[in-house]
This record gives structure tokens, C-alpha cells and sequence, in this order.
């Protein structure tokens, strides 16, 4: 039988699941809390051990997700909001702001869904696995132009950006990782790796892009990469990139800037130093003891007492997909597909994140620079209108548990009440002073009469909304 | 020498042609989730599109020789128009019955397309809605509808007066977990796609339980999620085997006969879509021969319908089309 969840137990949990999760209902914590930090833990980590998604029904609801001309977003917030498989849900969005591609040049809707669900089934495996799928991904090598690589004309985006973006970086404590001469290399290695020919879009629709190899128009020569001579193809490139210790690096840091604290931007990564080299160093050390394993280095970051410390939380600005997801969670709506959903996932759009869609290679500026006069106002108005909306059954469900209370709440408890259920969360005293005085003007909250209970509801759903604009609850 | 003829009967499918292509509104389909055709060979194919585009959600009217005739309907929750589509059926007179799953709502148009009414309540009780999702009519009137979410199938006056219903959620024999579509063969018996049972039911008019057909699978005779039957006049039953990308065909007993996978030849209004454009013709040309099953097989087909000829017609909503076969009893080279 569990123990009864401490308020710390449920803190934490809470933590957990909006950082490895997109969020979750006050019921789901609570439940995960009394299970246990460990138990809950590996759970997410073995996705395949929890139920999938009903993606039978989600084709009879919306058979159009087959079809390529639609951009799949909203199939995929549809996924983020009610996969049970929240990690690796969570993974595949890690993934696609790291190897960062978008519709606005491969222009194939479909094209972005595949990719993305190569993350969703990869992107918890091998690290090696997992590159071998992207460089032999049509939509990749459409994106990068490998396709306009050739043995004698070469093109050299390719392999400079699987270099710089997508498993090294420039460089790491003061040094580069590689050369110039490497990049040749490397690009030179994955000629003849293209795409087959596909059907246009008319009259019939776009066939889905496959990897196909041409021999013809590999460069099968001498090559010298990182320090290693011989006839290196595209693979044994990656075999090589994935023994450096800068991949180790690369791959750590990225998760630790996605999951636990914002790390500056990558271009800045061979001047500065980590904010954690410890647990940097665990997950590196993680990575090659198992092998590339990312669920290895997973496992290591989530159990660090760096996660689990107040300091990580409420320190992460969320993104516009986990502001847009992670509200819709706590307040229990979109759990079933209904009509609005195509609307619901370009909110994140206008809050500055056209998911499947990043505006360069290098994928988002994130951090505080998630953040500003445009986007914020665009974040506080989509979460104000849903925590205000006590109709809502996850509202509905917070108002319940403010009223088991007590019969009278006063001001200052309402605040605190509200603040602890909707996060929980702390706010700086200044905005806590507003929160309280605001409150006042309504004095005690009682709910034993009718009316009482519609002005405790109201007030509530009002108080929650005064939260969502607070400059805290930008924070996850 | 001998000769071993397995699995021989007395029918075989010719593919014949197909009409339709991608367009969101005009001379094709998009996201296509059912039909039905008059005696005169007029499809009326409704279109469910996606919320992007709801301007692609109407109802097109063609002829299964390829003329375009018309559209009618659009997005909407007022009178006449449609949220999520999902059947559509033609009463003796002609008119035509459009049930919506958002909606919980059964829109009535004449021939031509003009509204002529609406009926449908929600909920879960006795000739209320949740999620209806296949249609089928009665030579003497009587509208079967399977009431999705219900787990059942519910009847119907045309005007919508309820008058009786079977099933229930289960996975015992006429029992019923999520149906989809809904046919009658021409004595009047009921056969109930139960999508998520992976099977065909078979019923009385009344909604006593006959048979059951096929189980979970990708084998001959299995099903993977089934949204579509019906029967022809031989008795034969059509079961559009959707995940399973393929048209299946059982003896009236419910034993595999053969199955189709998609024959499709380039159209009329395929070739003058790609005329338009030579550089899709070369594009064409190159992915045809890398891989000529693409155009020519099924993609999910969602519904499968006899005309008044006792032509399979199979709607292939992923390439927007229907494919149309000919069915012969006497031996036909392929």
C-alpha cells in the first residue's frame, strides 16, 4: 500500500511531471505522488510498458491525418496532450527542436509527421540508431540539400550541420571539435545518400519520400575524418561521431538545457562553460557505459539531486508547446478529439513556436527568449480564458478541492489555496501582496448557499486567471 | 499432368475504371467518407475534408461515368450544413440522408440537393445520438442507423421517429463495440461493420442476432477495423477491410471469396489534372516506375457500394477517388 503523499512528494511529482511530461491534472500528481518518485520514474522511462494511444480512433475522427498535404500538428498536439506514453512523447519534441527541420521547405505535411514519429519510437533508444534513422531521412536530406550533393559537385550542408547542430557542436571547453577538412569529409561520406522518386501531389496525392543510395554517385575515396583515414561512408562516419567524447557532451547538454535548467545558445557552447558540469560529466559517463543509450542518460539526469532541488523549479521558461499542452492537461480539456483542435495547436504559433515548422536549422531561440511583448500577452490570454473557465472539468475539479477547505476561506487562504493547486507554485511577495489585495475586496469565500457557491466558483476561476498572469506562471 | 484449381468459385471482379481526384471542392474528393448511388448511376460522395480546409466539406454529386454534376452543403452547425460527417444514404424517392457525429444530427436533402429537414437528438436513451455513423434504408422506409458511441443500432422512420434498437456494447455474438457502417441485403437483413470487434454482424429487420463473420487479423477472412458492408443481389457480402487496405468478399455463409487491394488506372479528370502540368507527368513517370502499386492500390478504403448495375463500387479516400469493378460469373480473363 503506498504512504500518503507529503505536500513535498507532492511538489516534486508535480516538478517531474511538467518537465518530463507535458503537465498533468492536480488528480494525476496526487496519484503519482503516492506512488512514488522511483515508481513513476521508470514508468516514463518505459514507454512501451504504458498503453498507446488509440490511433485507430483518432483515424476514424480524422481520417485526413493520412493525407499529405496537412500538416500534422495538430495530430501531434492531440498526441502530446493525451499520450500515456508522456516521456516519450516529451522526447519526440526534444528531438525535433534539436534536429530541427521544417514544412516551410519541404513543404510536404506528411513528410514532418514521419520524422516526428521516428522520434517517438527512436528517440528513447540508441543514440547511433537514432542519427542513422535521421541521415537516412528524405525530409532531413531534402532540408540540409543532400540531395543536391554530389561525387563531383559537392554540397556541403549536410554534413556540416550533422556536425555542428546535430551531434558535436563547434567545440566545448575552449576547443573546437572539428575542422573544416572534416566537414569535406564528412559531407563527402553521405554522397549517393538521396531520396527516391516520389508522386506529386496531383492527381492522386504525394507518395511518402524513401532513402534510397546511389552507388553511382557516392564519393568512395581516401577520406581522413577526425583524425581516422579510410574509405569512409555515411555510416562509418556516425561510427566515428558517436565514440567522440564531444557527442557525449553535445547530447547531455542539450538534454540538461530541455529538462532541467536553459542553457545559453548552442553557438555559445565552446566559450561557456555548463551551468552543471557534474551532472554533465554522470550523463556523459552514462552514454558510453551503455552504449549511447539516451534513456541511460535519461535515467541519470531525472534521479540527479540538480532535478529534484528547488532551484530547478519554476527556473525553465515554458515553451509555447508546453504553455499550450500543459494548461489544456491541467484543466482536462481536448482529452477526446473534438472540433477546435486545429485551432488549439496553432496557439503555439502565434506564442512564437510553428511546431514542425522552426524558423532556421538551429531551431528556436528558447529560454526567456521564449518571451516578449507580443508573445506574452498572446500566453496570458490563452491561459486566462481556460483557468477561467470553471466549466472545465479540471477547474471544476480545483474549485472542489478549494471548497474541502473549509466552509470559509479567507483571503490570504484563498490565495495560497489557489497558488498551491495550480502549481504548486510560489509568487514573489510583491505579487502575492496584489493576488491577496485583490482578494480582499470580495472578503471571506463561503459556499454553502447557492449563490455562494456560483461567487466562490467565479471568484476562483478569476483568481486563477490573475495566476496565469503573473510573470511566474511563465515559468515551469 | 494435373491441374489444381484452389479456392475456385463462380465470380470474379474485373477492375472497370475510376472517377474522382484530389480537389477540394469541384471535380474531386478531399478526405471522402462515404457515398451512395441512385438507380441512375449518380454518386453522391460526401466530403469530410479537415478542419483546415472546411471549405472541402460538402457533398459532391458525379455520375460513375465521371461527369461532374454539382455540390451541395458546407461547414457548419446551422441547418444543412455539416461539422464531421461520416454517412449518407438515398431513400426509394431519391432524397438523401447525411448523418453528422458531431451534430448527432440527420440532415435530409432531395436529389438535387435542396434542404428539405433535420432530426437527431443527443444523448443516450431510447432514439438519442452519440456519434451516428452509418446509414442504411429499407425498401419500405426504415432508416437503420448505427448510433456509434451507443454501441448499437437504432430504426427510424425517414421523418425520424424512433422505432426500435439492438445491440449494446459487448463482444458477444449481436453485440456491438463502436459500428460503423451498416447494410441490407435485399431481404431486408441487417449487416453492422462492428469496427472495433474487427467483424461482421448479421441481424433480422427486427435485430435478432444471425451470424457473426471474421475475427482480428490480416488473414483471409479477419478484419482490421471494418467500417464499411454491403451485399449484392447474389448474396455476396463487401466489407471494406480498412486497415487492412484491401476489399474483401465473403459467400452469403460468410466464407472468403477473394479479395481486392486497388486496380486504379489514371482517370479522365486524373489525366487532366496531370495535363495541366507537365512537370507532375515527368514526376509521375519517374515514381511509376519506382513504384507503380502506389497509384494503383487501395489506401484505407472506407466504403464500398453496388449500383444499380451490380457494379463494387470502393471509395479510396486517401487518393480521393472511387474505384469501380465488374462483376462476372462466367470465366474473364484479367
Amino acid at each position: 500500500m503506498n504512504k500518503p503523499a507529503t505536500e513535498h512528494d507532492v511538489g516534486l511529482m508535480a516538478h517531474l511531471l511538467r518537465r518530463a511530461c507535458f503537465g498533468a491534472s492536480r488528480d494525476e500528481i496526487e496519484a503519482k505522488a503516492a506512488l512514488g518518485y522511483d515508481e513513476t520514474l521508470e514508468e516514463l522511462l518505459d514507454p512501451l510498458g504504458q498503453p498507446e494511444i488509440e490511433e485507430d480512433l483518432m483515424f476514424r475522427l480524422h481520417p485526413f491525418w493520412y493525407q499529405s498535404p496537412a500538416l500534422p500538428s495538430h495530430e501531434w498536439v492531440h498526441r502530446m496532450i493525451n499520450s500515456p506514453r508522456q516521456l516519450q512523447e516529451k522526447m519526440s519534441l526534444f528531438w525535433h527542436m534539436v534536429f530541427c527541420a521544417g514544412y516551410s521547405k519541404i513543404d510536404v505535411g506528411q513528410e514532418l509527421g514521419y520524422m516526428v514519429a521516428m522520434f517517438r519510437e527512436h528517440g528513447m533508444g540508441n543514440f547511433r540508431d537514432l542519427l542513422h534513422r535521421l541521415c537516412t531521412n528524405p525530409g532531413m536530406l531534402y532540408y540540409l540539400d543532400n540531395n543536391e550533393s554530389h561525387k563531383d559537385t559537392l554540397n556541403e550542408n549536410f554534413g556540416r550541420e550533422l556536425l555542428e547542430l546535430f551531434s558535436m557542436g563547434v567545440g566545448m571547453d575552449q576547443d573546437f571539435n572539428y575542422t573544416e577538412d572534416d566537414v569535406k569529409a564528412c559531407a563527402r561520406a553521405f554522397t549517393g545518400w538521396n531520396i527516391a522518386p516520389a508522386y506529386p501531389p496531383f492527381p492522386h496525392g504525394r507518395s511518402r519520400w524513401e532513402f534510397r543510395f546511389d552507388p553511382a554517385d557516392h564519393d568512395d575515396g581516401e577520406k581522413t575524418f577526425l583524425g581516422e583515414t579510410g574509405r569512409w561512408n555515411g555510416d562509418d562516419v556516425l561510427d566515428i561521431i558517436c565514440k567522440q567524447p564531444a557527442t557525449a557532451r553535445f547530447i547531455a547538454r542539450h538534454l540538461y538545457s530541455f529538462f532541467v535548467a536553459d542553457e545559453p545558445p548552442v553557438p555559445a557552447w565552446r566559450l561557456t562553460p555548463p551551468l552543471d558540469p557534474g551532472l554533465l560529466q554522470a550523463m556523459e559517463q552514462a552514454y558510453f557505459d551503455s552504449g549511447y543509450d539516451i534513456t541511460a542518460m535519461l535515467r541519470v539526469l531525472f534521479t540527479s539531486e540538480s532535478f529534484k532541488s528547488d532551484a530547478a523549479r519554476f527556473a525553465k521558461v515554458k515553451s509555447p508547446a508546453e504553455m499550450v499542452v500543459g494548461t489544456l492537461r491541467l484543466v482536462e480539456d481536448h482529452l477526446e478529439i473534438r472540433p477546435g483542435l486545429y485551432e488549439i495547436s496553432q496557439k503555439s504559433t502565434y506564442m512564437g513556436m510553428d511546431l514542425m515548422n522552426p524558423p532556421t536549422v538551429e531551431g528556436w531561440h528558447t529560454g526567456r527568449e521564449w518571451i516578449d511583448s507580443g508573445t506574452l500577452v498572446e500566453r496570458i490570454n490563452y491561459a486566462s480564458e481556460l483557468l477561467g473557465n470553471t466549466d472545465l472539468p479540471g477547474v471544476r475539479s480545483l474549485v472542489h478541492r478549494l471548497k474541502s477547505r473549509g466552509p470559509a476561506l479567507s483571503p490570504e487562504a484563498f490565495v495560497d489555496g489557489c497558488l498551491h493547486l495550480i502549481g504548486p507554485m510560489t509568487v514573489d511577495n510583491e505579487t502575492r501582496s496584489e493576488l491577496v489585495s485583490h482578494a480582499r475586496r470580495g472578503g471571506d469565500l463561503r459556499h454553502e448557499s447557492k449563490s455562494e457557491n456560483a461567487e466562490f466558483a467565479r471568484r476562483t476561476g478569476e483568481m486563477f486567471q490573475m495566476i496565469a498572469s503573473t510573470p511566474e506562471f511563465q515559468f515551469e | 499432368m494435373s491441374t489444381h484449381f484452389f479456392g475456385l468459385n463462380q465470380r470474379s471482379y474485373q477492375y472497370s475504371h475510376s472517377l474522382g481526384r484530389l480537389e477540394m471542392s469541384g471535380t474531386g474528393f478531399r478526405s471522402p467518407v462515404d457515398f451512395a448511388i441512385n438507380p441512375e448511376g449518380v454518386a453522391y460522395v460526401l466530403n469530410r475534408s479537415y478542419e483546415k480546409r472546411p471549405d472541402g466539406v460538402h457533398v459532391t454529386m458525379m455520375t460513375l461515368d465521371e461527369e461532374y454534376i454539382t455540390e451541395f452543403s458546407s461547414y457548419g452547425e446551422a441547418e444543412g450544413e455539416l461539422v464531421w460527417p461520416t454517412s449518407i444514404a438515398l431513400d426509394p424517392q431519391g432524397n438523401v440522408y447525411v448523418a453528422d457525429e458531431w451534430l448527432n444530427r440527420i440532415t435530409i436533402f432531395d436529389r438535387e440537393g435542396e434542404l428539405l429537414g433535420s432530426w437527431g437528438t443527443p444523448g443516450s436513451g431510447d432514439g438519442e445520438l452519440d456519434r451516428p455513423s452509418g446509414i442504411a434504408i429499407s425498401a419500405d422506409g426504415a432508416l437503420f442507423l448505427t448510433d456509434s458511441r451507443n454501441h448499437r443500432v437504432q430504426v427510424f422512420s425517414l421523418d425520424g421517429q424512433f422505432k426500435g434498437n439492438f445491440g449494446g456494447f459487448g463482444v458477444a455474438p449481436g453485440r456491438l463495440n463502436l459500428p460503423w457502417g451498416i447494410g441490407l441485403d435485399k431481404d431486408g437483413r441487417v449487416f453492422v461493420a462492428d469496427w472495433r470487434n474487427d467483424r461482421i454482424q448479421q441481424f433480422t429487420a427486427d435485430g435478432e442476432w444471425q451470424a457473426s463473420f471474421g475475427q482480428p487479423g490480416s488473414g483471409v477472412g479477419c478484419f482490421n477495423r471494418p467500417n464499411s458492408v454491403c451485399v449484392d443481389d447474389d448474396g455476396d457480402i463487401y466489407v471494406a477491410d480498412c486497415f487492412n487496405n484491401r476489399v474483401q468478399v465473403l459467400d452469403p455463409e460468410g466464407r472468403f471469396v477473394t479479395a481486392m487491394l486497388g486496380d486504379h488506372r489514371l482517370s479522365r479528370l486524373g489525366k487532366e489534372k496531370l495535363m495541366a502540368n507537365p512537370d507532375m507527368i515527368r514526376q509521375r513517370a519517374l515514381a511509376y516506375a519506382n513504384n507503380p502499386d502506389y497509384e494503383q492500390r487501395f489506401d484505407h478504403p472506407n466504403a464500398v457500394k453496388i449500383d444499380s448495375r451490380g457494379r463494387v463500387c470502393v471509395l479510396d479516400p486517401v487518393r480521393g477517388r472511387i474505384q469501380v469493378y465488374v462483376k462476372s460469373k462466367d470465366p474473364a480473363l484479367a
